[in-house]
């Protein structure tokens, strides 16, 4: 089993609580701003939806300078408020652990897993601190799977924002869904709920220490999940309306951690991806209904001179991971971020540029982390362009958009099992390219 | 007068025998080492490029970057190249035995050096390369560093980084070599001193201007709200 992470000062509440139905986990990091809100909807969920369990809300704290523990023992239910059909027969606990180890998202998340593991939990599910949109309804839509219908795995399905989101739309779901055949539309959201079933397995894991401590997290228990089997499905959340990235984060490390978890992944489960092509739709649980989301200013222009500084000072490395002739497109865009009305990477170029870099990966051309860093210029440049495609796009134009660069994923699959698995450092000529299914070739031209 | 001119004459053609009686056999030798020496350099240069063909060799190379130590462009053929190897190792070793042949002090002393030195160049030979490797792998990681930190001239201080490591790896060789160690390094230090100090007369003297326009640049980038391009991932 896992290294204990439970740090002393939890084992006596523990004791104390002994055992518990239902944990809910709130990671967080200087969150004191909103995780008042996140751990009252989730002890109001509780109370409401699971009145009958002995349920134990943990805060998992990185650290916090700003009383982000004590906002979570303090936050006060205002029971009355809460239209309760039967009356709770269990209190819920609240508990604030800080966690020690590599300082992140995953490793907050592990010492979640530990505790509801040592308390027996039959079903447990993680939402994040920094969450404006949690309702009460969140802990039901994730947990009722589990307890009353036996699923391993919910994820969270919600709408965002065209802009937000962008690593899920233009890499991991797309990758996800053309590698293991599951149409699971957020495998990063970050909102999850987990049997215990699956809790075990998370936990008897051995690679802790790595991009999962950190945001690889996400990715990997959803990854984990689908891989080896497990019961999946959904649960419409409806916005997932979250803070503002702190400007002082790093895309670059928080893309390394998400890629670089997919690519490590991929090795491991390569008999479980290879076989597989197309994909299926996963249950989706919970009423849809359509929302209004808060709007997001992106920075077009610099993020194309970003993507041309990249072309201009990059080259040497992907010359190590690319073929001569994605270089060669990859070249004409550099020119071509001059007139950025019409710059456009298309899905395609797209699609090969992610499959040379797992393969890179894979094969260890160079240093993984100096790839996959090198990829931030040219996935700074794929937003820009999908930002430009999709500035007068209306929400369900956008979704036709994403599903087409699924699809472009999956008819470019045989390729990637080829360079994969090949000797040779190309992927081969015969281009599987005439396999892009008919709709997308006349979508393509609609679009002309 | 024609009796010494005969004597003196006599006395060469003696000389003359008697070095060729003590030198032409084992020059002869030494030919005939030198030959066979040869001949069996290039059987083994044969041998091994037959042995390793196809064995998956130059693929291993190439994919744990060892071979773009080397060569950048990834064709190279490390077959062919430790194969050549392999055929001068053992024509050196014939050269050398050829010469110990004569056995005077002077070609003694002379393959004594060089089999006393042997081990030592190929010390230095392997620092030097995996100084280059390093070097490659420390640009590459500062490159791609400079580049998402929007540190100006990535790509110089990259090269940069390459060099010095390059450097440190040729003194290292070179005292390996006892090979005037202080030379390399006293050039070492005059190069960066050098660097450093004409780094500061630039910043003195007449640089001062693009210098300071340059800091400025720096300087108003930094006090710019530095917006995210995006709020979200
Ligand atoms: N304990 C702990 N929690 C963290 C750490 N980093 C992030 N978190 C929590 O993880 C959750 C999600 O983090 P965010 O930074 O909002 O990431 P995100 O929402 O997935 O990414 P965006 O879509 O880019 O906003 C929040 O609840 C954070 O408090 C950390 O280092 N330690
Ligand atoms: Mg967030």
């Amino acid at each position: 089993m896992a290294k204990i992470v439970i740090p002393d000062s939890a084992h006596a509440a523990l004791n104390e609580l002994r055992t518990a139905d239902i944990v809910v986990g709130i990671p967080s990091y200087n969150n004191a701003r909103t995780i008042g809100h996140v751990v009252q909807a989730a002890h109001a969920g509780l109370l409401k939806y699971f009145p009958q369990f002995t349920a134990v809300i943990v805060n998992s704290d990185g650290g916090s300078s700003d009383g982000t523990r004590d906002v979570v023992l303090s936050a006060s239910m205002q029971d009355a408020r809460l239209l309760m059909l039967s009356t709770p027969v269990k209190p819920v606990n609240r508990l604030s652990v800080p966690y020690h180890g590599i300082p992140g998202k995953g490793s907050a998340f592990r010492l979640i897993f530990q505790i509801a593991s040592n308390l027996g939990a039959k079903a447990c599910a993680v939402v994040d601190s920094d969450l404006r949109s949690i309702t009460p309804e969140w802990i039901d839509l994730l947990l009722r799977p589990v307890v009353h219908a036996e699923y391993d795995f919910v994820a969270p399905y919600y709408h965002r924002h065209k802009y937000d989101g962008t690593i899920t739309n233009s890499i991991v779901y797309p990758l996800t869904r053309a590698l293991y055949g599951h149409r699971l539309r957020q495998p990063i959201g970050g909102d999850f709920g987990v049997s215990q079933r699956l809790l075990r397995r998370y936990l008897e894991r051995d690679d802790w220490e790595t991009d999962v401590a950190r945001y690889g997290i996400d990715i990997w228990m959803t990854t984990v999940a689908v891989a080896e089997g497990f019961r999946v499905c959904q649960s419409f959340l409806g916005a997932k309306l979250h803070d503002a990235k702190d400007p002082g984060s790093d895309l670059s490390a928080m893309l390394q951690q998400v890629v670089g978890s997919v690519f490590t992944l991929m090795q491991e489960y390569e008999p479980a991806w290879s076989l597989i092509s197309g994909s299926q739709d996963i249950d989706l649980f919970g009423f849809r209904y359509d929302v209004g989301l808060d709007p997001i200013e992106v920075n077009l222009e610099r993020m194309l001179v970003n993507f041309r500084r990249g072309c201009e000072e990059l080259k040497e490395v992907w010359q190590l991971a690319l073929s001569p002739e994605t270089l060669e497109q990859i070249d004409l865009l550099a020119a071509a971020t001059a007139s950025p009305a019409t710059f456009h990477i298309e899905d395609e170029l797209w699609v090969r540029l992610i499959f040379e870099f797992a393969c890179a990966h894979h094969k260890r051309r160079l240093d993984r982390g100096t790839l996959l860093r090198s990829l931030t210029p040219l996935y700074i440049g794929r937003v820009a362009s999908f930002v430009i495609e999709t500035r007068d796009l209306t929400a369900p134009e956008v979704d036709q958009r994403v599903e087409n660069l699924c699809l472009t994923f999956e008819a470019l699959k045989p390729r990637l099992v080829a360079q994969w698995k090949g000797s040779a450092g190309q992927a081969p000529r015969t281009a599987p390219e005439a396999a892009i299914p008919q709709h997308v070739a006349a979508q393509k031209e609609l679009e002309v | 007068m024609i009796r010494t001119l005969q004597e003196v004459l006599e006395r060469v053609i003696a000389r003359f025998y008697t070095q060729i009686t003590t030198y032409l056999p084992p020059l002869i030798v030494a030919v005939a080492i030198l030959v066979v020496a040869f001949l069996f350099a290039k059987f083994c240069q044969w041998l091994l490029t037959r042995l390793f063909k196809g064995a998956g060799f130059d693929r291993f190379l190439r994919e744990t970057g060892i071979s773009s130590v080397v060569d950048d462009s990834g064709h190279l053929h490390a077959v062919s190249i430790a194969a050549s190897c392999v055929f001068w190792l053992v024509f050196a070793g014939g050269v050398l035995s050829a010469l110990s042949v004569f056995d005077t002090k002077l070609t003694t002393q002379f393959v004594e050096t060089a089999v006393f030195l042997f081990p030592k160049v190929v010390t230095a030979g392997a620092i030097v390369l995996a100084g280059i490797w390093l070097g490659r792998y420390f640009g590459r990681a500062i490159l791609v560093w400079a580049h998402n930190e929007a540190i100006p001239h990535a790509r110089r201080i990259a090269a940069g980084v390459r060099a010095l490591v390059v450097c440190i790896a040729i003194v290292a060789a070179s005292d390996t070599l006892g090979f005037a160690p202080n030379v390399f390094l006293a050039a070492f230090i005059i190069v960066v001193g050098g660097a450093a100090l004409a780094a500061s007369l630039a910043v003195g003297l007449g640089g001062r201007q693009t210098v300071q326009r340059f800091m400025e640049e720096d300087t108003r980038h930094a006090t710019e709200p530095e917006e995210p391009l995006w709020r979200h991932l």
